[in-house]
């Protein structure tokens, strides 16, 4: 919603310029800071913020299907569940109990988010149908059967008691999840935490240009002219069924990748929830995507990675930072890392809608427009 | 040459909107739809332009045709490549969009190679849209956002131009400026069906004129001659000294009514 108005646009050239500069400036310096973290933080460390790169993934996926294309969506944590499946099947070898490919973990990858694509693809007949909350109650159906689906199909998705297992991103010559090569810089050696932790920051960002060039393009523009008039848009020529298809192709394609990137998180665990409610990928994630995207301010994708950052990245961090690792129910205290999170979101979600309900992205504009000023 | 052959159509099973509808808009012509309120001049329009679905109607006989090619088998996408473009009533504009993206957003269909002229050619048509192309369209004024509807379905290079009630809730100035417009588009070898209430300004740029009244051809022929019959005088642009004076006497009936009734009320506001 907020990028919309902030779109590119002819700036003075003199200015455009400055800006371009002063935002390559910003991101060099960026990738500088994130290429040294693993140096200097432990690896618990590293995990969290790895976490909150899964969740931004994801989150960017849904916020421009919701933001830029207008369409409700509940059912993100099914289409992470696709793409973590998809994976596993794709890039490990199968055994007795389990169906698998073993191709090359790359072709893996992409044949993964390329599924969970069409399986978002797929849901076209309805989404092209449906609009709003009914929209969101219908895809909110897809949780509950990739719930049931996953733990009547084990041979696909591993048994829900202990899952399957689905190897590490192998490229040629460079391995992500052993010391393959053996290598250092700046005298720390990089290890598998260290390694995934460039590889999921490096998708992350990938993910984030993807997303920037679809949305500053025709595809955006079409995404937007659906989600802001439908009768219009047709007059102009645009398919509306066509635009709203793609526009949940490419958020599944996202949560796959997102998907991709959990079943990693968990050292290549790929395990079915048992309880459709609680979870990996059952309707808390969902609700957790969706607080992401309205945190964040809908439709924007930076704004997606700070949600990330706060639903994603604070239950992880806060029982790091007081010291309990075990955050259950036995430490003590009502007020669990979980349980201060948790009302840190909700207050910051009444917070936003109040006084801001362009999400972080909305803040930001503001920021900016004061610096100018 | 647009040819409209015996349409008719009809909204649900039995709301009737046309019938029997016959009427050719020559290349390169702008040629003026009147009639009031429910005459069936923005059906007509859907017709053309595919999007009567939209509106839950459909069309029941007849035929439509551009440049021999049949177009009411076709998907409204299809229609807009076969350059035939809608500006839909009310100034649908994308209002969270800036005003250039509402542009790019009308090109989304044409060729690549055609976009960078199109876009061209609405900045010289309308330099203020050039100005603001960084406004979000929804703080543009009611005649801006007007232009912006017509410069935005220009991007797709039309051959002809479906315009519904493009000066609906305009101030007179504005009125007579689109009025320059549909002419300055029309110059450029683009045709126009004109869909107007404002019988006046219509009359002034079309070159033919057709006539609906409930849903039938009432008349047609060439604009001056229209402009200059009673009939149309009459029923369209109240330039009678008759009927004026008659609407005076009425006003003044009503007010006197108005006067003595109030006295007479129980409650007055």
């Amino acid at each position: 919603m907020s990028e919309t108005v902030a779109a590119p646009i002819t700036a003075r050239p003199a200015g455009a310029r400055k800006t371009l500069l002063l935002k390559t400036i910003g991101a060099l310096a960026l990738g500088v800071v994130v290429f040294l973290l693993p140096l200097y933080l432990s690896s618990q460390y590293l995990l969290v913020l790895m976490w909150v790169f899964t969740g931004a993934v994801g989150a960017m996926g849904l916020t421009m299907l919701i933001g830029q294309a207008g369409q409700l969506s509940l059912a993100h944590s099914f289409f992470v569940l696709v793409g973590g499946v998809s994976y596993a099947v794709y890039a490990s070898p199968g055994d007795k109990d389990t169906i698998g490919f073993g191709l090359p973990t790359l072709l893996a990858l992409v044949l993964a988010v390329v599924t969970t694509g069409l399986v978002g693809a797929l849901f076209a007949p309805i989404s092209g149908r449906l609009r709003g909350i009914y929209l969101g109650v219908a895809s909110l159906s897809l949780v509950f059967l990739g719930f049931w689906l996953a733990n009547q199909l084990p041979s696909i998705a591993g048994s829900a008691s202990s899952g399957r297992y689905a190897p590490s991103l192998k490229l040629p010559g460079f391995d992500f999840g052993e010391q393959n090569p053996s290598l250092y810089v700046l005298n720390v050696e990089i290890g598998s935490a260290e390694r995934s932790f460039w590889l999921f920051a490096a998708l992350t960002a990938l993910a984030y240009v993807a997303g920037r060039g679809a949305l500053s393009g025709r595809v955006g523009r079409g995404w937007r002219a659906v989600r802001d008039n439908e009768a219009m848009a047709t007059v102009m020529g645009v398919s509306v069924v066509r635009q709203k298809a793609t526009a949940f192709a490419v958020s599944s394609a996202y949560a796959g990748l997102a998907g991709v990137m959990v079943v990693w998180w968990y050292s290549g665990l790929m395990k079915p929830d048992e309880a459709v409610d609680f979870g990996t990928y059952g309707t808390t994630v969902a609700i957790s995507y969706l607080a992401m995207c309205v945190i964040g301010g809908l439709g924007s994708l930076g704004g997606s990675i700070l949600g990330a950052a706060i639903v994603f990245g604070l239950p992880q961090l806060l029982p790091l930072l007081n010291g309990s690792t075990s955050a259950g129910s036995l430490s003590g205290t009502a007020f669990t890392p979980v349980v201060i999170t948790n009302l840190i979101f909700g207050a910051l979600i009444v917070l936003i809608i109040m006084f801001e309900p362009r999400g972080f992205a909305g803040l930001g504009q503001r920021i900016v427009r004061l610096v100018r000023r | 040459m647009l040819t409209v052959e015996q349409l008719s159509a009809r909204y649900g099973r039995s709301v009737s909107a046309l019938r029997d509808v016959s009427l050719t808009v020559p290349e390169g012509s702008v040629v003026a739809v009147l009639g009031s309120n429910g005459a069936g001049k923005s059906t007509l329009l859907r017709a053309i332009s595919g999007t009567l679905g939209l509106h839950g109607g459909s069309i029941t006989a007849g035929q439509i045709a551009w440049k021999g090619q049949r177009l009411d088998r076709l998907k409204p996408a299809s229609i807009v490549r076969h350059r035939v473009l809608q500006v839909p009533e009310g100034r649908q504009i994308f209002g969270r969009m800036s005003v250039e993206e509402n542009l790019r957003a009308g090109g989304l269909v044409a060729p690549a190679s055609a976009r960078a002229e199109a876009m061209e050619r609405v900045h010289t048509l309308f330099p203020i849209l050039k100005e603001r192309a960084g406004q979000p369209a929804g703080l543009l004024s009611g005649g801006e956002q007007q232009m912006l509807a017509i410069g935005r379905a220009l991007m797709s290079a039309p051959e002809i131009l479906l315009l519904d009630e493009p000066s609906l809730g305009l101030a007179p100035q504005m009125v007579a400026r689109i009025g320059s417009i549909v002419r300055d588009i029309n110059a450029t070898g683009t045709a126009v069906l004109l869909v107007e209430q404002n019988a006046t300004m219509a009359l002034r740029v079309a070159d033919l004129a057709v006539v609906l009244e409930v849903g039938e051809l009432a008349l047609q022929g060439d604009a001056a001659e229209l402009a200059a019959s009673d009939e149309v005088q009459r029923l369209y642009l109240g330039g009678h000294a008759e009927s004026e004076r008659q609407a005076e006497e009425e006003t003044t009936a009503a007010r006197r009514g108005a006067r003595a009734r109030r006295p007479l009320g129980v409650w007055t506001p």
